[in-house]
């Protein structure tokens, strides 16, 4: 499958992420990896099956690296009905009920473009003790599998 | 030949700048100086301890010595054991990340008995080498000066009850025990408190906390005054935290000697509050590294973070002690550029050069893989690690490896 890996990052965990599961997900699909700075809702292939890592930054807000691509989105309306995509939140329990905002934010822009999510949102938490692309990679594969039968 | 770089300082920005350096530069011969025998700097040691989730940015730069090719060597401190000058001939570049760790001191309060940094605070509760064995007497009552998240840091900690660390790494016996009263203290008002929000709503999970206001709060839409509102009157059977808002300290109380309470002014009025001590979290500065001044001073170009042809600064170092950690990511961004942009391998021998010289016990990244091994092993009950607080121990243990 063609996958596209899109990050929002603030210290640089999703980008991390985002490596990481390119490396193991290249391994039988076609990937690309970008960060949400360097995007624009128009650009996004939507033949691609779409994956985005986010992270929560202050108050449970958007991190500096997505919110440009966020803005754009609701300013310019783009139409994304023919992207299904899936989200993966970088969160810390101790921020409580911010904890992973950010991907909510993301998420919630995304649908009101008309975009399908599949699946549930993957999780992790800062605080506890997985590491990310352990939850991370099982979360993607099962995302991918979903997006595999859509298509079939 | 590849060129060589030294980064002074493994905490944030000296990590950082290795992470970025090593995306522009993927075969140059990277090397992370520390003075300490650890890595991660204020991440290990100024990151509050019941911050795991904060500390947890460690995943990111430990991937740089265990994948990237980046090396660590510690316990080496430029300037006793090495010169910046002989770095320099040793490296074809060299950058200065090491941080800004002084407290800014209170004027009317320098040297006074029972008077604390809050950075010398966090590191003992840290563990850090140069504090741990400090004994802080915070008595029952605690005037915290200052309302950014420091300061927040600092109360949170003297707050909570011993029960409270779980999965923390907070070091020893030096919580607040015998803390019944904390008065935080700040000179602008609530609306312009510099804390975030989330560090408010942090307060209200601690169970025993009474929280209440010297003045009442104002209303407005500044987010925190919400979450203030939220805590006001807050109940509790244990310790008691007071905000005091355009409240700014004058000077200490003595009595017999020895620290009675803080004066303060309060929209004109004076104000005596009772403490045994007080904490003063007014921020950071450069007065240990008087020669960073100078530095800055004639540096080509301070925005680039390029002080000289072949020396850089990143961080605090370079742009003074404001920001974030992840502030540090896009200065590092910056300052590599510029590296990169300059660099030109000069035959200059790199690492080895400076092991040769350095005549005494350094650790590697292997090393401190022991000894974070070690301290998580050792952890106590309901902690995620215990901090190895001595030097001596650190290399003890190292060279106990290294004897395998």
């Amino acid at each position: 499958m063609k996958l596209s890996l899109l990050y929002g990052t603030e210290t640089g965990t999703a980008e991390m992420l985002c490596e990481d599961l390119q490396e193991k997900l290249e391994e039988t699909h076609e990937v690309e990896t970008a960060n949400l700075e360097d995007v624009t809702p128009g650009d996004l292939a939507l033949d691609r099956f779409h994956i985005f890592v986010c992270s929560t930054y202050g108050d449970g807000e958007l991190p500096s690296s997505a919110i440009a691509f966020v803005d754009t989105l609701k300013a310019e309306k783009t139409d994304l009905s023919a992207l299904r995509y899936a989200v993966f939140g970088l969160g810390d329990t101790t921020y409580d009920i911010t904890y992973n905002n950010g991907s909510v934010v993301l998420m919630t822009a995304l649908n009101e473009a008309g975009a399908q999510v599949l699946g549930e949102r993957g999780l992790h938490d800062a605080s506890g003790l997985d590491e990310p692309l352990d939850l991370a990679l099982p979360w993607a594969e099962a995302r991918i599998a979903e997006a595999g039968a859509l298509v079939d | 030949m590849s060129a060589t770089v030294a980064i002074v300082g493994s905490g944030p920005s000296g990590c950082y700048l290795a992470q970025a350096l090593r995306k522009l530069l993927p075969e140059a011969e990277l090397t992370v100086i520390d003075r300490l025998p650890v890595p991660y700097g204020l991440v290990r040691y100024g990151v509050a301890p019941d911050h795991q989730g904060t500390k947890a940015v460690t995943r990111q730069f430990a991937r740089l010595f265990e994948r990237d090719g980046v090396e660590f060597i510690g316990n080496v401190h430029v300037g006793s054991d090495v010169s910046l000058a002989e770095l320099e001939e040793m490296f074809d570049a060299v950058v200065l990340a090491t941080g800004l760790s002084a407290d800014r001191p209170l004027a009317a309060f320098e040297g006074v008995g029972g008077v604390y940094g809050s950075g010398d605070v966090t590191r003992a509760w840290n563990g850090h080498p140069d504090d741990a064995k400090a004994g802080f007497a915070f008595g029952e009552a605690v005037v915290v000066v200052g309302n950014g998240n420091v300061a927040m840091d600092v109360v949170r900690l003297l707050a909570k009850d011993a029960g409270e660390f779980e999965g923390s790494d907070i070091t020893g016996d030096m919580l607040g025990g015998t803390v019944r009263q904390i008065h935080l203290l700040g000179r602008s008002g609530a609306e312009a408190a510099k804390f975030d929000a989330t560090m408010v709503r942090e307060l209200g999970k601690i169970e025993g906390l009474a929280i209440d206001m010297a003045q009442p709060l104002p209303e407005g839409e500044a987010k925190v005054l919400a979450d203030l509102h939220a805590l006001n009157g807050k109940a509790g059977d244990g310790k008691r935290l007071t905000f005091h808002f355009n409240t700014a300290p004058v000077g200490p109380v003595m009595k017999d000697g020895r620290l009675a309470g803080v004066t303060c002014r309060r929209d004109g009025d004076e104000v005596t509050l009772a403490c045994d001590s007080v904490v003063t979290a007014i921020g950071f500065d450069a007065r240990d590294v008087a020669w960073r001044d100078a530095l800055l001073a004639r540096a080509i170009d301070v925005g680039q973070g390029r002080l000289t042809e072949r020396l850089y600064a990143t961080g605090w170092f370079r742009r003074g002690p404001t920001g974030t950690i992840a502030d540090n990511r896009g200065d590092a961004k910056l300052v590599a550029a510029a590296i990169a942009g300059h660099l030109q391998p000069g035959g200059r021998p790199g690492r080895l050069a400076l092991q040769q010289k350095i005549g005494h016990q350094t650790t590697s990244y292997r090393d401190w893989q022991r000894i974070d091994e070690w301290e998580r092993n050792s952890a106590p009950p309901n902690r995620v690690r215990a901090k190895m607080t001595s030097k001596a121990e650190m290399l003890a243990l190292c060279a106990e490896g290294l004897s395998e």
